[in-house]
């Protein structure tokens, strides 16, 4: 009777050990799959509803976590707002400068081009281990959104679309492992790839770019957005990505690498717009 | 553990509100940059509670759910999280009931090993192309800390609303001594 049980119990064991392998090699690199969309479906609206009702327990929390920072955070700001106090004069004449040019050149656009239509969706599911740098929005093919389409939110690039079912879809964030975004520095024009550091979405690498002319800590970084025989990049060009925080010479020679802070807050994303028709190969 | 209706019914009732939570909750906040997972010391607390295959089949429900919920390819949740839960039910089966600190430390203990699970399956299908930052290590040990926490309430919010189908077992009696204390 008791090894009937212990063999039942492996069987069981197993079972579930080789389903979750099968699972896995059957959907891995599918997008979505019959089962996903079904339960997506049922649990969307308990999702969206949750998501509302949460809303101010996640902010009760959060403002205590950007609280504690605050503190530490409080000698550096008093001294940034000296420097950025100085700067803001100089700023606006640029600003009132460039408009004036923009007008002048006829590039008075948006950042995004023609071509692309916007698709605002809310963040209804974040993934909860450090290793998986992905969230569920509450926009899908239903609404346009395709696999591959570029993702931002007001302040910059957020990430691509990974896989997409009627009412919602995942998208990778630029923090994810498998992530590469080729980037350019402005105004230098220096060109690179844009990688993640993984288990740091505030910081991301811009890699490869060309050991002889150096990026300087400041400088911004925007989508390259490149178009070569026909192909094109999947992003647009000059969608703000971030901002350089660290750009030793040493660094740039010996591993032609920078880093970098994401204009987006990777962490606390709420409102999406995914860019959909655009490029999509 | 004894299945009934009822009880089935709390389970997956239990389970369905710990992914719901854990994705439109805990995943969307942080303390100290990091953001709680409750689903590891969920599993394992079911583990706990009824042993290796109630831990098991737990782990691989509650893996598959956030796997189609997330919009990810199903199965590596799974695998890891019914490890988990498995490993969980060993320990209840070896040493019974856990007493005292034992249950959160061992939330806190699998949570890690969870987290280090995930870290292996992304590996294993390709998605870790990057360098791996050392904070990696530090939201690890945070999230197992808030496990600790989170498993303490879980466990004894468990074990209560699951009594009526634990199968407890009979405590050692303490044999009277000649002092009659």
């Amino acid at each position: 009777m008791y090894r009937k049980q212990v063999r039942r119990r492996r069987a069981i064991l197993a079972l579930l050990i080789l389903g979750s392998f099968a699972l896995l090699t059957i959907t891995y690199g599918q997008g979505s799959n019959g089962l996903q969309r079904g339960v997506a479906t049922i649990f969307s609206p308990v999702q969206g509803v949750a998501d509302r009702a949460l809303k101010p327990a996640r902010d009760l929390v959060n403002w205590f976590d950007e609280t504690f920072d605050a503190k530490g955070e409080n000698a550096k700001l008093h001294h940034e707002v000296e420097t950025l106090r100085k700067e803001a004069v100089a700023e606006k004449s640029a600003i009132a400068e460039n408009a004036q040019l923009r007008k002048i050149l006829e590039l008075d656009k948006s950042v995004i081009p023609s071509g692309y239509e916007e698709a605002t969706g809310r963040v209804i599911a974040r993934s909860p281990s450090v290793w998986y740098a992905d969230v569920t929005i509450d926009v899908g093919s239903a609404d346009g959104v395709a696999i591959g389409d570029p993702v931002i939110n007001g302040d910059g690039l957020v990430g691509t679309v990974s896989a997409v079912i009627g009412g919602s879809a995942q998208v990778e964030l630029i923090a994810a492992g498998s992530s590469a975004v080729s980037a350019k520095v402005v105004p230098t024009g220096i060109q690179g790839l844009i990688r993640p550091e993984v288990g740091e979405p505030g910081a991301l690498i811009l890699d490869f770019i060309d050991s002889a002319k150096h990026v300087h800590k400041g400088q911004e970084v925007v989508t390259a957005g490149w178009r070569s025989r026909g192909l094109s990049s999947r992003y647009p060009p000059n969608i703000p990505i971030g901002e350089v925080t660290k750009a030793s010479i040493l660094e740039q020679e010996a591993q032609q690498q920078v880093r970098l802070r994401p204009f987006a807050d990777l962490r606390n994303l709420d409102l999406v717009q995914v860019l959909t028709g655009g490029s999509r190969e | 553990m004894i299945l009934t209706g009822k009880i089935l019914a709390r389970l997956v009732l239990v389970l369905v509100l710990g992914v719901i939570l854990q994705l439109s909750f805990f995943s969307r906040v942080a303390l100290f940059h990091v953001s709680p997972d409750l689903l590891p010391a969920l599993v394992a607390c079911f583990g706990l509670l009824g042993g290796t295959m109630s831990g098991a089949v737990a782990g691989f429900s509650v893996g598959l759910l956030l796997d189609c919920l997330l919009i990810a390819p199903l199965g590596g949740s799974s695998l890891v999280l019914l490890a988990t839960g498995y490993l969980a039910g060993a320990y209840r089966e070896r040493f019974g009931f856990p007493r005292r600190f034992a249950a959160p430390l061992l939330c806190a203990a699998l949570t890690f090993f969870a987290e280090l699970g995930f870290g292996a399956v992304q590996a294993m299908l390709g998605e870790l192309d990057s360098s791996v930052s050392a904070y990696v290590v530090e939201d690890m040990l945070v999230k197992s800390v808030f496990a600790f926490f989170l498993g303490w309430p879980l466990y004894a919010g468990l074990r209560r609303l699951l009594r009526p189908a634990l199968v407890e077992e009979p405590r050692p009696q303490r044999r009277p001594t000649a002092m009659g204390i």
